[in-house]
């Protein structure tokens, strides 16, 4: 059982106007430690266009690491440029998930594209930066996950990590498209590829986590830690269909693996729900936890999945 | 090469076609059979908003290609589902003879927004010998890679060595053109390598030099050997303006390889052109070179990529 401080909100991307690409959303929190700061990056949306529709770029914020409420730094621009015309990811680059190859940060993340019958589709992309984390650039052009027989579409959400020298890649597949009177929603489960150099992947090709509240629900945000002794993955989990509310919205959801191939489910042990009132009292979803200094935190979004920011938790206590 | 032309065979507008399919017989594909030819082809429905649909559908036809015997009224594959990548069409679908089955390689596509469309290559197999298919997975098993971003089509599969090879098209790039109100694809033709047909490792290069220019859209590739030489047929075209300009539109293109990895392009010995004034007067495109009781044959479009129907041809030397 892990059990949670909440520790409050950490950002609140509307309070910030005066950067066109960041009005609203703040999402999928992820870090990369400095020796004195810690990166955060997060992906934020413009206002929409005027049919209502948004794109999404990945930035940062640098987080004092004595004090993870003093915010030092925000990027003065996205980190990666949205894609060429017709490519994966035309429309939006988000979630960001990043890790350090000797001198490069390599960066994995969701490309956003337009369809016709369905609203969207999502591949995985990589690129990769010399500045330490503040810009990055594609190595090609296309996808470095995307679909095949068995994951049909919307490949999203990457988690990159390296344990015992063998790159992991945890992100979330596409199983249907419910037609929802015509405004399809998608179905998606938590899945895993590795690799031995970050670039040609093998799939499992299964849904490593067992569905709770109904068969298509929905998994996101695959966050895996290496703690005493254990692989631990804390994700989030909601029902597919009128999930904008506290009863469907989004949960933190928890597994545990001895091998990092086999998870068991148990969701009891995740620690941490939703507030009585306030900024995360509707929803909580894409936990990102990392270990700062000999604690473990947690990042998290609240209400309207990350629309007014990500909050901070803390590791009180631990008894598997 | 020289191919003597043998006319039209099929016109699609003369018979009823299943799908609610009017018009188009393009990419035409044979399974042989001891007493006739099947051919595959793509017609083509219109959904509720007026737009395409390519549905698959066969005719049987004698082995001197001159008695059509029957005609599919039955849908040979259904289209993909919701979201998936040949949602709104299939072609083509190439065929081939695989031991005790027939695998169908789907040239699947999908409409988008900023750009009209995205293709992905997906298998499906038939257990009665070719009359239905039925995909092994809902997704694709050649698609989108770092390299080669978009538009994966027109497959060609055939097994040389114990090994399955696919000649295929990937995307470059996505052009505005002055002549043209919508974005327009550049395409070029590219090679696969598998042992199971299902997973496949690309080689990651443009197999066919350019002749045109740069940006030449190269389509359609179909491969045969004789001679211990293998001999790839395909089209190429300009990039913009094709549709109707006769100059600008699809021409055969001729390349052969001793290796099945170096492809030397040589269209001057392609044998075979525009006509002067027929239904193949325009353009050349869609090519697919077959074996038939010892002879080669080349089925292939003509004007308006096939609307009106394919047309056969037989190699002379």
């Amino acid at each position: 059982m892990f059990k949670w401080k909440k520790l409050g909100r950490i950002f609140n991307p509307t309070d910030y106007k005066e950067k066109s690409w960041v009005q609203e959303f703040s999402q999928a929190p992820s870090v990369l430690i400095f020796d004195k700061f810690i990166r955060v990056y997060f992906s934020c949306r413009p206002l929409p266009d005027k049919n209502g529709q948004y794109v999404s770029y990945s930035a940062y914020i640098d987080l004092n690491r004595n004090n993870l409420f003093e915010i030092i730094k925000i990027s003065k621009k996205p980190v990666l440029e949205l894609g060429g015309q017709g490519t994966f990811d035309e429309f939006g680059t988000y979630p960001i998930s990043v890790i350090k190859n000797g001198k490069e940060i390599w960066a994995y993340y969701g490309g956003w594209t337009r369809c016709e019958s369905v609203p969207f589709n999502v591949a995985i992309g990589m690129a990769v930066s010399h500045d330490n984390g503040v810009t990055f650039h594609r190595l090609g052009s296309g996808p470095i996950l995307s679909y095949d027989p068995d994951e049909p579409f919307i490949l999203s959400g990457p988690k990159i990590r390296i344990f015992n020298g063998l790159w992991y890649l945890w992100y979330i597949a596409g199983k249907k498209w419910i037609e929802n009177k015509g405004k399809p929603e998608p179905v998606y489960k938590i899945h895993m590829a590795s690799s031995n150099d970050g670039i040609n992947w093998i799939k499992q090709g299964k849904d490593l986590i067992k569905d709770k509240v109904e068969e298509n629900e929905c998994q996101a945000s695959p966050d895996v830690i290496f703690y005493k002794e254990k692989y631990h993955m804390f994700f989030c989990y909601r029902y597919s269909l009128n999930y904008r509310n506290k009863e469907k919205g989004y949960r933190i959801g928890y597994a545990y693996s001895d091998d990092l191939v086999n998870w068991v489910r148990d969701d009891i042990k995740a620690g941490i729900d939703v507030s009585n009132e306030g900024w995360d009292s509707e929803m909580i979803s894409y936990p990102h936890v990392f270990e700062l200094d000999k604690k473990i935190y947690m990042f998290y979004l609240g209400n309207q999945v990350g629309r007014f920011g990500f909050g901070l938790a803390q590791l009180e206590s631990y008894n598997p | 090469m020289k191919w003597k032309k043998l006319g039209k065979i099929f016109d699609p507008t003369k018979y009823k076609l299943s799908n609610n399919c009017f018009e188009f017989a393009q990419s035409p594909q044979t399974l042989i059979f001891d007493d006739f030819v099947r051919i595959y082809f793509s017609s083509r429905e219109k959904d509720k908003n007026g737009k395409y649909l390519s549905n698959i559908s066969f005719i049987d036809i004698d082995k001197n290609f001159k008695k059509i015997l029957s005609i599919s009224n039955h849908t040979v594959i259904e289209l993909g589902s919701l979201g998936c990548f040949d949602e709104h069409g299939i072609f083509p679908l190439n065929i081939v003879k695989d031991k005790t089955k027939i695998l169908g390689y789907i040239g699947g596509w999908n409409r988008k927004i900023s750009v009209s469309v995205d293709t992905s290559i997906g298998l499906a197999i038939s257990t009665d010998s070719g009359l239905t298919f039925q995909r092994i997975g809902t997704g694709p098993v050649l698609t989108s890679s770092l390299y080669e971003p978009f538009l994966i089509g027109d497959p060609f599969v055939a097994n040389y060595g114990n090994e399955y090879h696919m000649w295929y098209i990937y995307g470059t790039k996505w052009i505005n053109h002055s002549l043209e109100t919508e974005p327009q694809r550049i395409y070029k033709i590219g090679h696969a390598t598998s042992k199971d047909g299902i997973s496949w490792l690309k080689e990651g290069k443009q197999l066919i030099t350019d002749k045109l220019n740069l940006d030449e859209c190269q389509a359609h590739p179909t491969v045969i050997c004789f001679n211990k030489i293998y001999h790839m047929l395909f089209c190429y075209r300009q990039q913009a303006d094709f549709r109707t300009n006769r100059n600008r539109g699809y021409r055969l293109g001729y390349a052969f390889s001793k290796d099945l990895r170096n492809w030397t392009r040589d269209d001057n010995v392609v044998g075979i052109d525009v006509s002067k004034n027929d239904w193949d007067s325009n353009m050349l495109c869609y090519p697919h070179m077959f074996r038939c009781d010892g002879k080669i044959y080349l089925l292939y479009n003509g004007n308006e990529f096939g609307r009106f129907g394919f047309g056969l041809a037989v190699l002379e030397n």
